[in-house]
């Protein structure tokens, strides 16, 4: 990572928290006291569950509305506003400023992740909650999978030919990522080979977000431990490949 | 033409074709045609052309914000390509587009760690430019607060904060008031006097007869003749009946903007 691109996140990060991003730990903290007064008439345990489900629920969801709007928008916005031009006629390779405002939007959302984790942890204690591991691991593989989703993006509003046609496919592949293992099932099932081939293929570009759900991987301390491994692994890869390919498509842009 | 050492930009052969489609049919339009000059270190050039004739999209090339079709373009001999090449260039658009969400001084900053200044230098640089452009009050407002005069203040700045010798300019007189324009005038001629080499777009014929040495004209992206200083300086309004004259001239025999 070179000295230009740490210069473009830094000031990502500024442009985001600056612009729009501190507006939805706002939304967070409300969603979280209106629950909190919503379940204060449930029992102990089953209002703790449901504000611990809630608040991973919301965390996750206000991180992927604000990450993919901001992706997209990472560098449309900037070649609409041309501000583009005053950065690119500098020495610094493409490529710099690419990853410089990817990186910048990920620290932006992991601080915001991070400081709406900790009102949540808050809320949690004063209701009683015993501490829990695998809460951080909740939180650590939505960021994963917000790092994936948002590399997409990015990747999308480069290829696609406006803003809402990359949010929108943005928001089908999230969802068709959180059906992975049913469209395998549905390739093996299937007697027409075509078909397979081309669900098979759809299963293994669309990102397996359904991979990346520590729900579905609680079982036992040895499953738990190889799944952690092969998921970070995973979501690295498929963000450093939609980066490569964005690459591509940045490369030959003109402003 | 000569295009050994001594020229800060060469433009050679140069062509520009956009590619657009609509509704699936390939639509092709020629930005400009066939351009060759050279512009001679420490000279002050003006490119004159009517609206669409092809300054903007020349200056873009020389940038490198877009690719030529066909033909090559140099700074300093250095090609393009290569980043020594835009260290080498301060550039001031038409309409300075900047990050509003920063202060002068951030966005001066920004710029000058991509520009690779020195952090030890950096500082005095921005005080610098700053005072230069008489924003050193307002260097912690964030520029959303300031007027479109102010913005072009910044945009001079962030031009010159890591000195290059070749200063590029996009109609840097249009839309200004009296007082700016005179202010301009000075910014240029000075920068010029101080040995950087400034090549700048207009369609003010005025302006461009009163400051440069040489003269390019451009007409439907192709450009019709180079102007020598000596060919205009000894009658007033000479270079707005040459540039007329090369104008009419050429629209017969020029190639339509558009296929």
């Amino acid at each position: 990572m070179t000295a230009k691109a740490l210069s473009i996140t830094r000031y990502t990060v500024i442009q985001l928290f600056r612009n729009k991003l501190f507006s939805i730990l706002g939304i967070f903290g409300c969603i979280l006291l209106g629950a909190s007064l919503l379940i204060a008439s449930l029992g102990g345990d089953q209002q703790l569950r449901v504000l611990l489900d809630l608040g991973l629920a919301c965390l996750e969801f206000l991180a992927l509305v604000s990450g993919v709007f901001a992706a997209v928008t990472l560098i449309l916005e900037e070649m609409e506003a041309r501000t583009i031009a005053l950065v690119l006629i500098r020495p610094l390779h493409r490529a710099e400023y690419l990853v410089g405002r990817f990186l910048g939007l990920l620290t932006a959302l992991l601080l915001s992740m991070g400081i709406m984790a900790a009102l949540h942890l808050g809320l949690l204690f004063f209701k009683g909650w015993r501490w829990d591991a695998s809460y951080l691991v909740a939180v650590a593989f939505s960021a994963g999978k917000i790092m994936v989703i948002t590399s997409l993006a990015l990747f999308l509003s480069l290829f696609a030919t406006s803003s809402i046609s990359a949010l929108t496919l943005t928001f089908f592949l999230w969802v068709l990522g959180h059906f992975s293992q049913e469209l395998k099932f549905l390739a093996n099932k299937t007697g027409y080979p075509a078909f397979t081939a081309l669900v098979k293929a759809i299963y293994y570009v669309v990102p397996n977000f359904a991979y990346l759900n520590l729900k579905d991987h609680l079982e036992g301390t040895g499953v738990m431990g190889r799944w952690l491994g092969g998921a970070a692994l995973y979501a690295v890869c498929y963000t450093v490949a939609c980066l490569t390919l964005a690459l591509g498509l940045f490369r030959r842009k003109e402003f | 033409m000569n295009f050994n050492t001594g020229n800060a930009i060469v433009v050679d052969h140069v062509t520009k074709v956009y590619r657009s489609r609509h509704l699936g049919r390939l639509r092709l339009t020629v930005g400009v045609t066939d351009l060759t000059f050279a512009v001679r270190e420490g000279e002050l050039f003006g490119l004159l052309g009517l609206n669409g004739s092809g300054k903007t999209t020349t200056i873009k090339l020389i940038l490198g914000l877009l690719f030529p079709t066909h033909g090559a373009l140099s700074l300093f001999g250095h090609p393009l390509s290569h980043r020594e090449a835009r260290s080498l260039v301060g550039y001031l658009p038409e309409i300075p587009s900047l990050y509003r969400y920063l202060t002068a001084e951030e966005i001066l900053r920004l710029y000058g760690e991509l520009s690779e200044l020195p952090s030890t230098v950096l500082p005095r640089r921005i005080d610098e430019a700053l005072a230069l452009v008489h924003l050193e009050e307002h260097r912690r407002r964030r520029l959303q607060e300031f007027s479109k005069g102010m913005l072009q203040r910044v945009g001079i700045a962030q031009a010159l904060l890591h000195d290059p010798p070749l200063l590029i300019f996009d109609e840097p007189i249009t839309g200004l008031d009296p007082l700016g324009l005179k202010e301009m005038r000075q910014i240029i001629v000075m920068l010029n006097q101080r040995g950087k080499t400034v090549f700048f777009s207009s369609h003010s014929i005025s302006e461009v007869e009163r400051i440069c040495h040489r003269v390019g004209i451009l007409v439907r992206g192709r450009l019709a003749r180079i102007l020598d200083q000596a060919e205009w300086s000894q009658r007033e309004g000479a270079l707005e009946a040459l540039f007329m004259d090369t104008v009419q001239s050429t629209v017969g025999t020029a190639t339509p903007a558009s296929r």
